[in-house]
């Protein structure tokens, strides 16, 4: 959806909930005035790698820097406003710029959307909110909120989209001890990259949520059509081989309009204040343009005053490749190689961070991480000279990631 | 037996102690006019941790907080069993999620006395010391 539909349909929304407003506000007390309500995050994050013929990279967020430390794939700007029209109904719109995977700054409408109570508990959004096919993918930008400098590129690395144009339900509800979510959405998104574009189209999905006392329960499914349409030059190259070698009908496997996807997800939290426990597991199945995959990670911190050192130990494996042909060595099948390799992010990783509470609602974060991409795979990394001979898989990689998070 | 009653000595003289540092209580409160009823300690946590904002009969309540520092920490604590930095991240969850609106934030208790009297479905706390005829309790926490 255009961003000018977008807005059209927010406003159309607006004035549908003017008109409804004062059936609800007669029936209670007095309703308060609309009020605006301004927020903000952000974060400096600067990345850096030992080993200097490789990028850190999150496929689908950020294109590889050029820069040492990099400041692409963690650095941004959130700006929230939020507009309350009755007790009832709110507008909250939602602006980020950070480096997409187009390599572009230019800023993003992240949130847009209108947003109705329709009973006690349940409430209705229309427009634009966050894919949250797992459990923290509606905050994944709000680092502040999270405990490490990222989510977990290995799980979370397995969801490029972020928008999703269309509806959602949230559904609150206490039953004896258990405070309940169900979230059911409906909608549709898009990424850019590098000469392409990926579609995400006709998604729906629940996702449920318990939670009692320092435990929560988190249960996510997710399934939709999806769109890769490529035009970069390894894919060019490659259904160039392709075609020549008589096997043209696997170009319609890399690229093209007819992808179907599912995402599964449980991740579970348990925080008493001074204990940190986070593991989640998720897992992307396609039919074809991407590998299906499923990762988990496990965090456990420990609060000491305003400092929280934290270990994160996390997997990605590859379960099934979305395409398969036979070339003849050489070249050519170094190239169809390094093509599927390089859509391959099964990593191990261990992290060893700290986050520090600088202030109120500011955040130092400092990790390390050890990674190893599998040998068959980039991981998350991406390498900085020629494609062909720089190898990934199997080496073990050092990322050094140090950010200043805020929310205001 | 000498070593009970030095122990139990050493315990009054701790509880002494500790007295004058107890915290004040703190109540949860609307405007005096207000027609909200009272609410159970479920419905607040609920409340304040942006899950809900309606009571069982449709009717919405909105929240404020005051400003940071002592009394907003052991209002959450005791409300929601989060310390101040889990709140805040969990409000930052919330609000950049757009999946609720943060409390508006008082400068001070007397400011949230004003606004209680202004909007007779917002909802904030203060000490109970400071809960005098123009507020209307709904709860006390323990």
């Amino acid at each position: 959806m255009s961003l000018t539909r977008l807005l059209r349909r927010c406003a159309a929304m607006m004035l549908l909930a003017a008109a409804a407003a004062p059936a609800h506000a007669e029936a209670d007390a007095p309703a308060s005035p609309p009020r605006f309500e301004f927020a903000g995050f952000g974060t400096l994050g600067a990345v850096s790698t030992d080993d200097k013929d490789v990028w850190f990279t999150r496929y689908g967020v950020n294109y590889p820097g050029k820069k040492d430390p990099d400041f692409s794939p963690d650095s941004l700007v959130g700006i929230q406003g939020s507009l309350r029209l009755t007790p009832y109904n709110d507008i909250t719109l939602q602006g980020l710029v950070r480096e997409d995977g187009g390599a572009s700054q230019d800023p993003q409408l992240t949130l847009a959307f209108f947003r109705q109570t329709l009973a006690p508990g349940l409430s209705v959004r229309l427009g634009r909110v966050r894919v949250p096919f797992f459990m923290l993918s509606d905050s994944l930008y709000v680092n502040y909120a999270n405990p490490w400098v990222r989510p977990p590129v290995e799980v979370y690395g397995l969801n490029p989209f972020n928008d999703l144009d269309g509806v959602d339900f949230i559904y609150n509800a206490r039953f004896d001890a258990f405070d309940i979510e169900v979230h059911p959405y409906y909608g549709g998104g898009r990424i850019p990259f590098p000469q392409g574009k990926a579609r995400l189209k006709e998604a729906l999905g629940v996702n449920l949520g318990l939670s009692r006392g320092d435990f929560s329960l988190h249960l996510g499914h997710g399934e939709g059509t999806f769109t890769l349409e490529r035009g970069d030059a390894l894919f060019v190259a490659v259904s160039n081989i392709l075609q020549r070698t008589g096997q043209g009908g696997v170009i319609s496997d890399l690229s093209g309009t007819h992808g179907r996807t599912r995402f599964d997800s449980v991740g579970v939290q348990w925080d008493d204040g001074s204990w940190q426990l986070i593991g989640e597991y998720a897992r992307r199945k396609t039919n074809r343009y991407a590998a299906s995959a499923h990762g988990w990670y496990l965090s456990l911190g420990r609060r000491f005053g305003p400092v929280m050192p934290y270990m994160v130990v996390a997997r990605q494996m590859l379960d099934e490749q979305f395409a398969a042909a036979t070339l003849p060595s050489g070249r050519l099948a170094t190239l169809w190689d390094v093509f599927l390799v390089s859509r391959n992010n099964a990593q191990r990783s261990v992290t060893l961070g700290a986050r520090w509470e600088l202030a109120a609602y500011a955040a130092v974060k400092a990790e390390v991480t050890q990674a190893r991409p599998d040998g068959d795979a980039w991981g998350s990394y991406a390498p900085r000279g020629d494609v062909e001979t720089t190898r990934i898989g199997g080496r073990t990689l050092n990322t050094f990631s140090l950010s200043l998070d805020v929310s205001f | 037996m000498p070593v009970i009653r030095l122990v139990r000595g050493c315990f009054l003289a701790l509880s002494l102690l500790a007295a004058p540092c107890a915290l004040a209580q703190i109540v949860i409160v609307a405007g005096a006019r207000s027609l909200l009823p009272e609410l159970t300690p479920e419905q607040a946590e609920q409340f304040y941790l942006g899950r809900a904002h309606t009571l069982p009969d449709g009717s919405v309540v909105t929240l404020a907080d005051l400003p940071a520092g002592a009394v907003r920490d052991q209002f959450y604590q005791q409300l929601t069993r989060k310390n101040a930095n889990q709140i805040r991240a969990h409000w930052s969850r919330m609000v950049f999620t757009g999946r609720a609106l943060p409390p508006q934030q008082a400068d001070s208790v007397a400011e949230l006395r004003q606004w209680l009297a202004a909007q007779p479905n917002l909802i904030g706390y203060m000490p109970a010391a400071e809960a005098d005829g123009r507020v209307k309790v709904l709860l006390r926490l323990p």
